[in-house]
């Protein structure tokens, strides 16, 4: 048995789930810490665990895949992906408007002020083209194109990021490959219970049907919302639902276009909002609401008839976190630590930097909580923040229905209520530690969603505006230059699988 | 657009600094007018400065050697600190990182995991190009490469504050700031809204304003005097509440760093500047006399007095707001943290960033005011708890004054700080902030603060690697380092200050 306080190395570390994010974590674990022993038990992830189903990933992705040593283009290109630009969201702020969130830089400071500061003054003096015109992605994504960044970074399309539209089958399989290959050891067996040990508190093995049992240093709960492991040594939560208020999730899949747009779409309706997002294996329809303002069978009709095909059963989605994902010597992942809904897909962007936390927070055996204290304020703050940028959607709206309005008249969390007001008031983003989305990101949903700051910086005053609207209009035309001359992505994609096969 | 009468209470570099970054950066925004006395000595405050104080200069149009020559400036490429952890050692914290700098394991990490393993390994500090460079008393302004190790540190100046703010008072100028000489005996403030509407002189002349910026150093006449703003008190943690402060002839090196040496009561510090050294005592008056500090430090002193020893009193901590109706504290004005890391200037620097940015219109909106505030309590607190660690992380026990520091209680926000690093060397990471990563394991390291255990990513490289690895480079930072100039040629070549007429 594990006795707390030895500072005795970890050896042994049971991963239990075998979605796309056990074998995630199993690989990540056994290439940065060989000393791992690192054992997965393959439970099927449940249809509820959203970091497991959602094919739109965050760009964070690549960077994650770079750091665990699985080179992008050929696995991925086996493995199915796709890319993707960024989200276009249609109808927020009222009828008949759209914007897209690229992850890409948008527009180009010049003087003394930021860039968007520049388009806040145009926009105060009279109008200009909607902010997402200065973000070379977006408009490649809305032209339905698509190539990989720049090197030079004076090419216009240097500056962007990219994610990845994964494959439901393929992807978990080569993750799998990959950790095995790399000396993880998968260990099948049903699941039956876990062991604590009475004085300790921490988990001593974990219980299989077949009547063994397996036991380890320190247990990784990768099972979904129910939290199979990690639920059994406390249930404290955190609920995020006054805030985001869809509390049921419907998925449909249609099948795949032949040259699918790296840029899905997020639609508002009058009780949540609705997606599409094109991969290379399927077309995914999904819909999340809020059951009080619409019942089950409607919201599947309305699904079923954009998606024209039949949703799958309703999921219960419960949104909030664990206020500490990491006790004793269990740490959760994914939605056993975060349930967020899909908008601007985090669920598996908070799985992964979860990981790498753990990576490189790896404690003793004896779990010192003062390390754990470090991990799950960090996962707080990242995962809050997240909170505040999906909460933003619904607070920022400008929909008419009970449901929108009642939505705005929500006091937000104190963090994004201080982000609305500075910026509102300034046009200032304010600072936060952990942030995961970058401030252009930030500015692309806040003006993208009708939020005009009410006056400028005075250090723009160096800059007549008559300079700026010709700075603006140099970069609006050579990003509408640039497009027509880019390929598809299914270009794109052949292209890529001629440069491997060669 | 309209302009803000900004009146400026108290010259010295808080004020000067203040008036020059207004009158450049926001030209058409406000008219700036700064009261100042003569008759009203100044601080002068933070000879040694932080490497931000560039970026700030920058801003500002300055020409770094002209700038040098003026203030009789020498480089900093950090703090050697002796006598802290125990009598007889000594440390650097540099400016610059220890080892190549990025990578996804700090470099620390690998060191420590070598030495846990019972490998001899070269103190910390040889890789690091600051450190190596400050021993060796050279110096060369870091390359632009980031690949390059020479680019892997950074530097700041010590200089003579006194000279500094004058520097700025001709840019002020310039720009069109203008001063007006005389001791404010009066403040008048809205009856109303209780805002500053005018400063009075012994004159009789009103100096009106939309704005008032107060400079005026620990008198505080604004936020203290006026407002009553309540201060937080710190000294608890932070005892020294006395300077006493001598400039001597420069008999040892002009160093490319400043010396902080640890005292019975409390530290001395050692400043070269090209024309003399800066000296001072800082202790606690619960322990010392002024005379006995006196005393003691013309003991240490290396050179001839210029002066006789010049006693400064303070207390440690901040006020509660900075930023109140529309007076917004500059410098000591709004708080004091003793200069054992060069952070006086820098937050003066700090505020008045913040205010450029969140300059107000004509009516003080409590957006702009809450989001400075915060700002600046963030800056204190940070700040605070780092001077904090460098008392309490001591072996000492030779006086009752180490005896209280050693064993004083902490804030919690340190002791889990110091806990963590204590498991497996691991900081507490801020993206901003002024103290980074490679200061905290500085001082932990340097102060005996010594790790359990270290990141698990470090063992995954073999041993005979890593040791081939850090041979590399404490050679190549030894090469390059030698391959430079000795500091005071550079400064001859580059800055020479003008002899003083």
């Amino acid at each position: 048995m594990i006795a707390p306080g030895t500072g005795e190395r970890m050896r042994d570390v049971l991963v239990v789930g075998g979605g796309l994010l056990g074998w995630s974590a199993a690989a990540a674990l056994r290439r940065k810490i060989p000393a791992l022993r690192i054992t997965v038990l393959p439970l099927p992830p449940p249809v509820d665990a959203l970091a497991e189903r959602l094919s739109s990933t965050l760009p964070s992705i690549v960077e994650f895949h770079r750091d665990i040593g699985m080179s992008d283009g050929d696995a991925l290109l086996r493995a199915n992906c796709g890319f993707r630009l960024g989200t276009e969201f249609q109808h927020w702020d009222g009828p008949l408007r759209s914007y897209v969130h690229a992850y890409d830089r948008y527009g180009q400071a010049f003087g003394t002020a930021s860039f968007h500061i520049h388009w806040v003054r145009q926009a105060q003096a009279g109008s200009t083209p909607p902010f997402d015109h200065y973000s070379p992605a977006a408009a490649m994504a809305r032209a339905g194109r698509f190539v990989l960044p720049e090197a030079d970074p004076a090419h216009p399309l240097a500056h962007f990021e990219y994610g990845l539209a994964l494959d439901a089958q393929a992807y978990p399989q080569m993750m799998r490959a990959y950790a095995l290959h790399l000396g993880a050891v998968e260990r099948p067996g049903g699941f039956k219970g876990v062991r604590i040990d009475g004085e300790s508190g921490f988990i001593a093995a974990v219980a299989l049907d077949d009547g063994n049992e397996v036991k380890a240093d320190l247990f990784v709960d990768c099972t979904g919302p129910r939290a199979l492991l990690r639920g059994q040594l406390d249930r404290a939560f955190e609920d995020w639902s006054r805030w985001l208020p869809c509390d049921r999730l419907l998925f449909a899949d249609a099948a795949p276009v032949a040259d699918p747009s790296p840029l899905d779409r997020a639609i508002a309706h009058g009780a949540g909002w609705r997606w599409v997002a094109q991969s290379r294996s399927r077309t995914s329809h999904g819909f999340a609401y809020a059951s009080s303002e619409l019942s089950d069978d409607k919201a599947a009709r309305t699904l079923r008839g954009h998606a024209i095909a039949d949703p799958l059963a309703p999921i219960a989605l419960r949104q909030g976190r664990r206020p500490q994902p990491w006790l004793r010597n269990c740490v959760a992942l994914g939605d056993a630590a975060t349930m967020i809904e899909p908008l601007e897909w985090t669920n598996l962007h908070l799985a992964h930097s979860a990981i790498d936390r753990l990576v490189a927070m790896m404690p003793d055996r004896d779990c010192a909580p003062v390390e754990l204290w470090d991990y799950n304020r960090q996962c707080a703050a990242e995962s809050d923040r997240v909170r505040d940028f999906l909460a933003l959607h619904y607070a920022a709206s400008n929909r008419d229905e009970p449901f929108w309005r009642r939505m705005r008249d929500v006091a937000p969390p104190e963090s994004l209520a201080h982000t609305m007001r500075l910026f509102a008031e300034r046009g200032r983003l304010p600072f936060y530690e952990d942030e995961t989305f970058a401030r252009d990101s930030w500015l692309a949903v806040l003006l993208g969603q009708g939020i005009i700051p009410r006056r400028t910086d005075p250090l723009i005053d160096s800059v007549p505006l008559a300079q700026s609207e010709q700075a603006m209009a140099a970069l609006r035309d050579g990003i509408a230059r640039m497009v027509p001359t880019l390929p598809t992505q299914a270009e794109f994609l052949t292209h890529l699988q001629r440069q491997a096969a060669r | 657009m309209p302009t803000r009468r900004v009146v400026i209470v108290g010259g010295g570099t808080a004020g000067w600094m203040t008036a020059a970054a207004l009158a450049k950066l926001l030209p058409g925004r406000c008219d700036v007018h700064l009261v100042e006395s003569e008759a009203i000595g100044i601080v002068g405050v933070g000879e040694a400065t932080l490497p931000h104080i560039r970026a700030f200069n920058e801003r500002l149009g300055i020409d770094e050697s002209d700038f040098m020559a003026a203030t009789r400036a020498t480089f900093k490429l950090g703090i050697e600190f002796v006598d802290w952890g125990r009598v007889g050692d000594s440390y650097i914290h540099p400016f610059g990182t220890f080892g190549p700098g990025g990578g996804e394991v700090d470099f620390h990490q690998f060191w420590l995991r070598l030495r846990q393993q019972g490998i001899a390994v070269p103190d910390l500090d040889r890789f690091s190009m600051a450190c190596t460079m400050a021993r060796m008393n050279r110096f060369a302004l870091p390359s632009r490469d980031s690949r390059r190790l020479d680019s892997t540190f950074g530097y700041a100046y010590q200089f003579d504050a006194t000279l500094y703010a004058p520097y700025l008072r001709r840019i002020a100028e310039g720009m069109g700031a203008r001063r007006t000489e005389g001791r404010i005996v009066t403040v008048h403030r809205d009856g109303e809204t209780g805002d500053v509407t005018s400063v009075q002189l012994e004159s009789g002349e009103k100096v009106e304003g939309d704005l008032f910026v107060d400079c005026s150093g620990f008198v505080s006449l604004l936020l203290d005097k006026t407002l009553n703003v309540p201060f937080q008190d710190w000294s608890k943690w932070l005892l020294n509440d006395r300077a006493t402060a001598m400039p001597c002839r420069t008999e040892g090196q002009v160093t490319p760093y400043t010396g902080v040496i640890a005292m019975p009561y409390g530290w001395r510090w050692r400043i070269p500047l090209q024309h003399r050294t800066g000296n001072g005592y800082v202790y606690s008056s619960q322990f010392l006399s002024d005379e006995d500090a006196a005393q003691a430090l013309i003991g240490a002193v290396e050179g001839e007095r210029i002066a006789e020893p010049r006693v400064l009193r303070f207390k440690a901590g901040r006020r509660e707001k900075s930023w109140v109706k529309n007076c917004v504290g500059v410098g000591l004005a709004s708080g004091f943290l003793e200069p054992l890391e060069s952070t006086s200037i820098y937050l003066i620097q700090a505020a008045i960033t913040a205010l450029l940015e969140l300059f107000p219109e004509k009516k003080v909106s409590a957006i702009d005011r809450d989001e400075f505030n915060r700002l600046i309590d963030l800056e204190y607190d940070r700040i605070r708890d780092f001077l904090i660690l460098h008392y309490h992380a001591t072996e000492r026990a030779d006086t009752p004054y180490w005896d209280y520091v050693r064993t004083m209680d902490i804030p919690d926000s340190l002791a889990e700080k110091m806990d963590l690093f204590r498991r497996r060397g691991r900081v507490v990471k801020y993206r901003e902030g002024v103290f980074l990563d490679a200061s905290w394991v500085a001082v932990y390291l340097g102060q005996r603060v010594i790790p359990q255990g270290h990141d698990l990513r470090a063992d995954a490289p073999s041993a005979e690697s890593l040791i081939a690895g850090m041979q590399k480079l404490v050679r190549e930072i030894q090469g390059l380092s030698s391959g430079m100039e000795e500091h005071s040629a550079y400064l001859r070549r580059y800055c020479p200050m003008k002899e003083a007429a």
